[in-house]
């Protein structure tokens, strides 16, 4: 193994396991706000999907990344509009909605896609990178951590922003009321379904960013179904995080360099079997899941609709 | 006895009905995604119509498909009156023999060489080894870096062969020149966010020249070489396989493998007229330009006719390239950490 721990073997593994992680924790930011205020949010597939669309649309038209990444929150928020209409508003089951909106946004793109860019595939150019002085010129890491495009650290930043939200502040409080005890917050003159429907906007507006960059930064482009199922990795994220956004944090960096490492050690030339090696990440999320997953605490109302004065 | 005789005769020619010569009247092409992908897809959509138009027969052209169950839109096909469905992908190549099977009409599938079923079931996995050598050969000549990668969206057959040429063209130009080697995923055929990674994965370990192999997940793979430099600042080039996107280059294509189906679909037809199909593979080359390297600005002018002389010497025998289609023995022939 030690002949594997070469400067290829490292730099390759980081620099693949940041680009790996920022969708899955922007999806997983997004996913633990709705489920704190008690929404189930399996449509989260979708929102990504849209963003991803919607995003690399606008970046291209208007030739700028970051008009793109508010194009995606844009995408992620209106698949969001539905899903807050139809489950917390009418109080449908928020799996067969979730599941529907995914499906359904899955063959809308792929059908925008087919007429507007399947005979050209545009590209977008190379994203700039912000390099942080000192850092980017450290051996190994340098490049692959500190040379990143900026919105890589506004997603970092907004893991101690949301952090601060929880814990500080009464928004924090009101989500998790409506979460735990609708019913209560509802008493104590809280706006259940207005906090509720806020969260899953929020959600919308993060897996869309994180679609966004991943269609933007991640690819250069749009495909069809190009999330892959990173928006349901942000879900089981979001339930192994116990409501904390730096365990959501953790558990992206983890699946994304448990799928960068797949790649790192085929690039040092490891003889273990391609097969063997593609495993590494679905194995990773079992073995996260036997460790934690009995562990994993979620609201009490998480998926039930709330209604005034129902028992 | 004269009864029996008869009865015999006739049945006799009941039975040989199907060795008679077939009426092949419409194709039909069967793609995972669109033929509009500069690739696998579109060469063999292309390909289809050309062949169609050369032999006088109709053709039916289903696109986007996907890569999971194929045995609906084949019935559907067959029903229209296909009398050949060339199903291109290999996914399919459970489906096809199954529905040749259940309707009758002769299906051609990939990455099956052993699936031979006269008059029902033919194989057509075709390698572009020559030319992957080839473009080894000129990628050698042409890294400032001294490492080139190969990058894979999948490891089928064809793929794998191509990816042993092309390291064998490598090694022969210059042994000392490191191949990294990298799959996206096990069918990541349209993973562009996968392939954009993987490629700036193996960019960052030093490659400054990309073999890659991916259908959708190519232009991920393009992307990310227009985004990083090499590990000394150079730019980082791309050489791609079976189709050509000369088009939509930025200054990183430096050449692709080409590859023109059209032999292979027309001698199919023409198999199957002369009942002659599901008896024998399809082959193309770099002899009958079936396979041929694509030249671009990006291409050292000297290194290219040194290029062009190798291919002289191996359609004229030579220089031996013998396709090798396990990833075992892609992986033998990539460099490997000691």
């Amino acid at each position: 193994m030690g002949g594997l721990l070469t400067e290829a073997f490292l730099s390759s593994l980081f620099t693949g396991a940041i680009v790996a992680a920022i969708p899955m924790l922007l999806a997983g930011l997004g996913e633990q706000m709705s489920e704190k205020a008690g929404v189930l949010n399996i449509g989260i597939e979708g929102m990504m999907l849209m963003g991803a669309y919607m995003g690399f649309l606008v970046a291209f038209k208007t030739e700028s990344l970051w008009l793109g990444f508010l194009g995606g929150i844009l995408g992620g928020v209106l698949v969001a509009i539905v899903m807050a209409v139809l489950c917390v508003r009418l109080g449908l089951n928020q799996i067969v909605i979730g599941i529907g909106l995914t499906l359904g946004v899955e063959g809308l793109t792929a059908l925008l896609h087919h007429f507007q860019f399947s005979r050209t595939y545009p590209r977008l150019p190379a994203p700039e990178r912000l390099n942080i002085p000192g850092l980017t010129d450290l051996p190994v890491i340098g490049p692959s951590l500190f040379g990143r495009h900026l919105i890589v650290y506004l997603a970092l930043i907004a893991v101690a922003v949301l952090a601060y939200l929880y814990r500080r502040t009464n928004l924090g409080m009101t989500l998790r009321a409506a979460g735990e005890r609708p019913a209560a917050l509802d008493v104590a003159g809280g706006n259940v379904l207005g906090i509720r429907v806020f969260a899953t906007l929020f959600t919308g507006g993060m897996a869309g960013l994180g679609g966004a960059y991943l269609a933007n930064i991640g690819a250069g482009l749009f495909i069809p179904f190009m999330t892959g199922g990173a928006g349901f990795i942000g879900i089981v994220l979001a339930m192994l995080a116990r409501g904390r956004p730096l365990w959501v944090l953790i558990g992206s960096l983890i699946f994304g360099a448990a799928l960068s490492m797949t790649t790192a050690l085929q690039v040092a030339g490891s003889n273990i079997p391609t097969d063997v090696i593609q495993m590494l990440p679905f194995a990773a999320v079992m073995l996260v899941l036997v460790l934690f997953g009995r562990r994993a605490k979620l609201p009490s109302a998480l998926g039930a609709a709330y209604e005034r004065g129902a028992r | 006895m004269m009864k029996h005789l008869l009865i015999s005769a006739a049945l006799s020619v009941v039975l040989a009905a199907p060795a008679f010569a077939a009426d092949v009247d419409t194709i039909a092409i069967l793609t995972p995604e669109q033929g509009s992908d500069y690739g696998w897809n579109q060469q063999g959509v292309d390909a289809a119509k050309a062949a169609a138009e050369a032999t006088g027969v109709e053709i039916i052209v289903a696109e986007g498909l996907g890569y999971g169950d194929v045995r609906a839109p084949m019935r559907e096909i067959a029903a229209d009156g296909a009398d050949l469905m060339i199903a291109h992908a290999s996914g399919y190549n459970t489906a096809g023999p199954e529905i040749a099977e259940e309707t009758g009409v002769a299906v051609a599938i990939v990455d099956s060489p052993d699936a031979l079923v006269p008059g029902k079931v033919a194989d057509y996995t075709l390698s572009g080894h020559e030319g992957a050598y080839l473009a080894g050969r000129l990628a050698a000549k042409m890294t400032t870096t001294g490492t080139v990668g190969i990058v894979v969206s999948g490891e089928p057959p064809s793929w794998n062969s191509q990816s042993a040429g092309f390291a064998e063209g490598v090694k022969a130009e210059n042994p000392d020149v490191k191949i990294l080697y990298s799959v996206i995923g096990p069918a990541a055929y349209s993973d562009a966010a996968g392939g954009n990674r993987v490629t700036t994965s193996v960019i960052a370990a030093g490659a400054d020249i990309i073999f890659g192999q991916g259908n959708g997940s190519s232009f991920g793979m393009i992307q990310a070489v227009e985004s990083n430099k090499a590990t000394d600042g150079s730019d980082v080039l791309f050489i791609d396989v079976i189709g050509d996107k000369s088009e939509l280059d930025k200054g990183h294509l430096l050449t692709s493998v080409l590859w023109d189906m059209t032999p292979v679909y027309t001698a199919m037809i023409e198999d199957l007229k002369a009942d002659k199909f599901g008896t024998h593979g399809y082959s193309i080359s770099l002899a009958d330009d079936s396979v041929k390297l694509v030249k671009t600005p990006q291409v050292d002018e000297k290194a290219w006719e040194e290029v062009m002389a190798l291919r002289e010497q191996i359609i004229a025998g030579d220089i031996k390239v013998e396709p090798k289609f396990e990833a075992e023995d892609v992986r033998a022939l990539v460099t490997v950490a000691e």
